[in-house]
C-alpha cells in the first residue's frame, strides 16, 4: 500500500509546474551539450514494442499505437533540436497488412488524421523546416489515406533545413528489389546520355573540308605533277583514315537503339534508385523493445558503416533519456575511430 | 513533445474523443509554447534582429561556454563509466570462461546446449582479420575458424557460414578446408568427424557429401554480388531472354540465396559492438544478431550466450 502512495507523490510531483519547468530546462541543456560534439546526420528508428507496451499495461493496442506516436513526436523533436538532419522511421510493414484487420484499420485511420493535422498546420511545420517523404510502396497506401500522403509531402517539399521519411509499406528487401528493376529499366532503355558532344565524324569531315579548302586554294599556286599527286595521296589518306569510322557510324544509325553497356553498373548505380538515395549515409539505427533483428529494415543502408543499437525499452517510453546514451556512445566511439585512424597515418 | 502534464491530458482527451473537442486555432494553441523560435531567414523584420542579437550576445556566449564545458563534464564522466564497463564485462567474461570450459570435447559443448528449445539450423559468424594480415593473422583466422566450425558441429548446427571483410580465406580454400578438417578430426576422432564441404561464391566447391557445410563469405558477396546480378539480369532483359517484369523478388532473393548463401537463423558477432562491416544485405532479413557488449576476441563463452538468447526468442513476421 506504502509502495502504491509513494507512486502517487512521486507522480504528483513530477506533473507539479516547478518540476515540470526543472524538466524542461535539464533537457534543453542536455541538447545543447550534446551538440558540441559531432552529430549524426541520419538516424533510423524502428518503432518496435507499441503493442506489447500496451500488453503490459493492459490497454488496447491501438492505444499503444497512440501513445507510440507521443514518442515519435518527442523524438523528432530531440532529434532537430539536437541538429540530426535525416530521420527515418519505420511505420508500416508490407507483413503489417497481415495484421488483425481492425487494427491495420486502426493504424491507417490514425495516419490519415495524423497527415490531415499536419496539412491544417502547415505554417508551424515551416518552422522546423523540416519536409517528409514518404518511402515504399506507394500502391499499396489503401485510397482513401493517398491523397493525405501527397498533400503532406507535396506541402512540406520546400523546406530544406531536415527531412523525415516515413516509411509507409515499406521492406527492405522491397525496396531493393524496385532499385534493381530501376536500375535494370535505366540500362535496357535508349541511352540517356544519346551522344558525346564531340563528333568523330564531325572532326574528320571539318578537316577534311578544311584541307581540300586549302588544297583547293593551294591548287592554283602550285600545279606541278608532284602537287596534283600529293592531293591525290592526302584524299587517299582521309578516306582511308574515315572508312573505320563511317560504317560504325552507319551502323548505329541503322540499329534502333545502341543500349549502355551493364558491365557500368556499380553499387552507385543501384543506390541511386534506392528511396534514400539523397540522404546522407545512415550513422546510428536504433531498434527498440529488445528484438535484435533488423526485420527487413534499411538493410541496404545499414550493413557497412552503421552503428545499430539494439534497446530494451518499449517505443512508446523511448525518450531524451533513452536516446541520450546512444548518442554519447556514438560521440564516443566517433572519438576512437578517429584516434585509430590518426595513429595508423 | 516534452509536454506538461495538463497539456498531455488535453491533447490524450482529444485523441480520445476522435479529434472533435479542439479546433484548428485551439490545437496549435496547444502546441504554440513548444515550438522552436521562427527561423532566421522567415523572420521579415530586419531590425528585431539586431535588437536580438546585441541584447543576447553575452547570454548567448556564456550558454555557449557552460555548453561546452558540460560537454567536457559529460564526457570524462561517460568515458569513465564505459571503462569500467569494459574492464566488468572482460573480468565477468574471463571468469566465465574459466568455470564453463569445454575442453575441446565435443560431449561438453553437447551437454550444454541439451537443454536449449532450439539451435539455429544455419549459424553465421564475423571474424576480422587482425592488423591487416600482417604476421600470423591469416593463421589465427583459420584457427578461429576451425574452431567455430567444431563448436557447431559438436552442437549439431549443420551449417555454418563465415563473414571476413577481405575475403583473404577464399584464396587459401584447400588449406582452410585441410586445417577445419583436422580440426574435426581431433575433436571427434577419425570415424565420427563429419564429412567438411567448403563453399563460396564463384569457387569450385571441395567435397559435396551431406554433413556439415562451412560457407566464406566477404565484402563482395554483398552489395557487389547484387551488383552482379544485376548486371546478368540488365544483359538478358537486354537481349530479350526474359522481360524485365518477370524479374521479382523471389527471382532475386532464390539466385542470391544460391549463389551467395541462404539466409542465416543467427549472426554472431565478436566485435565489442554490432559492426555488420558489409556483411551481405539481402541475407540478414531477419536473423536474429548476437553482440556480446565489449567483447574481445572469439570465445566458446560468447557462442553459448547467442545460442541460449536465439533459443529465447520468438519469431514473428510483421505481427
Amino acid at each position: 500500500m506504502s509502495d502504491l502512495y509513494l507512486s502517487h507523490i512521486r507522480k504528483w510531483f513530477l506533473k507539479s509546474p516547478p518540476a515540470e519547468w526543472l524538466m524542461r530546462g535539464a533537457r534543453e541543456m542536455l541538447i545543447g551539450t550534446l551538440q558540441q560534439g559531432p552529430i549524426p546526420k541520419h538516424v533510423a528508428f524502428e518503432m518496435d514494442g507499441n503493442r506489447r507496451f500496451a500488453k503490459n499495461h493492459q490497454i488496447e493496442a491501438i492505444e499503444g499505437h497512440h501513445l507510440g506516436f507521443e514518442a515519435l513526436a518527442r523524438v523528432l523533436e530531440i532529434c532537430y533540436k539536437c541538429g540530426v538532419k535525416v530521420v527515418t522511421v519505420y511505420a508500416f510493414s508490407i507483413e503489417n497488412f497481415s495484421r488483425p484487420p481492425g487494427e491495420v484499420n486502426g493504424l491507417m485511420a490514425m495516419a490519415k488524421v495524423k497527415l490531415e493535422q499536419l496539412v491544417q498546420h502547415g505554417e508551424l511545420l515551416d518552422r522546423y523546416g523540416a519536409c517528409i517523404r514518404v518511402l515504399g510502396e506507394r500502391s499499396l497506401i489503401p485510397a482513401d489515406v493517398l491523397p493525405f500522403v501527397d498533400r503532406a509531402v507535396e506541402m512540406t517539399r520546400h523546406n530544406k533545413d531536415a527531412v523525415l521519411n516515413i516509411c509507409f509499406p515499406y521492406t527492405s528487401r522491397a525496396e531493393m528489389t524496385s532499385a534493381i528493376q530501376a536500375t535494370i529499366a535505366e540500362f535496357t532503355s535508349a541511352p540517356q546520355p544519346s551522344k558525346p558532344p564531340f563528333s568523330q565524324s564531325r572532326i574528320a569531315q571539318k578537316i577534311r573540308s578544311k584541307y581540300s579548302t586549302r588544297l583547293d586554294s593551294l591548287e592554283p599556286i602550285r600545279e606541278t605533277d608532284v602537287g596534283t599527286g600529293s592531293d591525290v595521296d592526302d584524299s587517299m589518306s582521309s578516306t582511308t583514315a574515315l572508312d573505320p569510322e563511317s560504317p560504325r557510324l552507319q551502323s548505329t544509325t541503322a540499329k534502333p537503339r545502341k543500349l549502355p553497356n551493364p558491365e557500368n553498373i556499380t553499387a552507385d548505380t543501384i543506390n541511386s534508385h534506392t528511396y534514400t538515395a539523397e540522404c546522407p549515409p545512415l550513422d546510428i539505427f536504433i531498434r527498440t523493445s529488445n528484438v535484435t533483428r533488423l526485420s527487413d529494415f534499411m538493410l541496404w543502408q545499414c550493413h557497412e558503416s552503421t552503428h545499430i543499437f539494439f534497446l530494451k525499452c518499449f517505443w512508446p517510453e523511448f525518450d531524451l533519456w533513452h536516446f541520450v546514451p546512444v548518442l554519447l556512445e556514438w560521440q564516443w566511439r566517433q572519438k576512437k575511430l578517429l584516434e585509430k585512424e590518426s595513429s595508423q597515418k | 513533445m516534452s509536454f506538461t502534464a495538463k497539456d498531455t491530458q488535453l491533447y490524450r482527451q482529444d485523441e480520445r474523443s476522435g479529434h472533435r473537442k479542439l479546433d484548428v486555432v485551439q490545437r496549435e494553441e496547444l502546441v504554440k509554447n513548444y515550438l522552436p523560435q521562427t527561423p532566421l531567414r522567415l523572420r521579415g523584420n530586419s531590425r528585431i534582429r539586431k535588437q536580438d542579437s546585441s541584447r543576447f550576445g553575452i547570454r548567448k556566449f556564456l550558454k555557449a561556454q557552460l555548453y561546452a564545458l558540460l560537454y567536457l563534464l559529460t564526457h570524462a564522466i561517460f568515458s569513465l563509466y564505459i571503462r569500467i564497463r569494459i574492464a566488468y564485462h572482460a573480468v565477468s567474461s574471463r571468469f566465465v570462461t574459466i568455470l564453463k570450459h569445454h575442453y575441446n570435447s565435443p560431449e561438453y559443448i553437447a551437454r550444454d546446449v541439451a537443454t536449449l528449445r532450439r539451435l539455429p539450423k544455419h549459424l553465421s559468424v564475423i571474424l576480422t582479420l587482425e592488423n591487416g594480415g600482417r604476421g600470423d593473422a591469416l593463421g589465427k583466422l583459420v584457427n578461429e575458424v576451425a574452431e567455430v566450425t567444431a563448436w557447431c558441429a559438436a552442437a549439431g548446427i549443420p551449417t555454418i557460414s563465415v563473414y571476413e571483410k577481405t575475403g583473404i580465406l577464399k584464396r587459401y580454400m584447400p588449406q582452410t578446408h585441410g586445417n577445419v578438417a583436422n580440426r574435426l578430426t581431433a575433436w571427434f576422432g577419425k570415424d565420427q568427424a563429419p564429412q567438411l564441404s567448403l563453399f563460396a561464391r564463384g569457387a569450385p566447391t571441395i567435397e559435396s557429401r551431406p554433413g556439415l557445410s562451412l560457407v566464406l563469405i566477404s565484402e563482395e558477396d554483398g552489395r557487389e554480388a547484387m551488383v552482379d546480378l544485376t548486371r546478368v539480369l540488365t544483359e538478358m532483359v537486354q537481349k530479350n531472354k526474359i522481360s524485365a517484369s518477370d524479374i521479382t523478388m523471389d527471382v532475386i532473393d532464390n539466385e542470391l540465396s544460391e549463389a551467395v548463401m541462404k539466409e542465416p537463423d543467427l549472426l554472431i558477432s565478436f566485435e565489442p559492438y554490432v559492426d555488420l562491416q558489409g556483411y551481405p544485405p539481402w541475407a540478414i532479413r531477419l536473423t536474429e544478431i548476437f553482440c556480446a557488449p565489449d567483447n574481445q576476441g572469439v570465445g566458446y563463452q560468447v557462442f553459448l550466450r547467442a545460442l541460449r538468447k536465439y533459443a529465447g526468442a520468438t519469431f514473428k513476421l510483421g505481427k
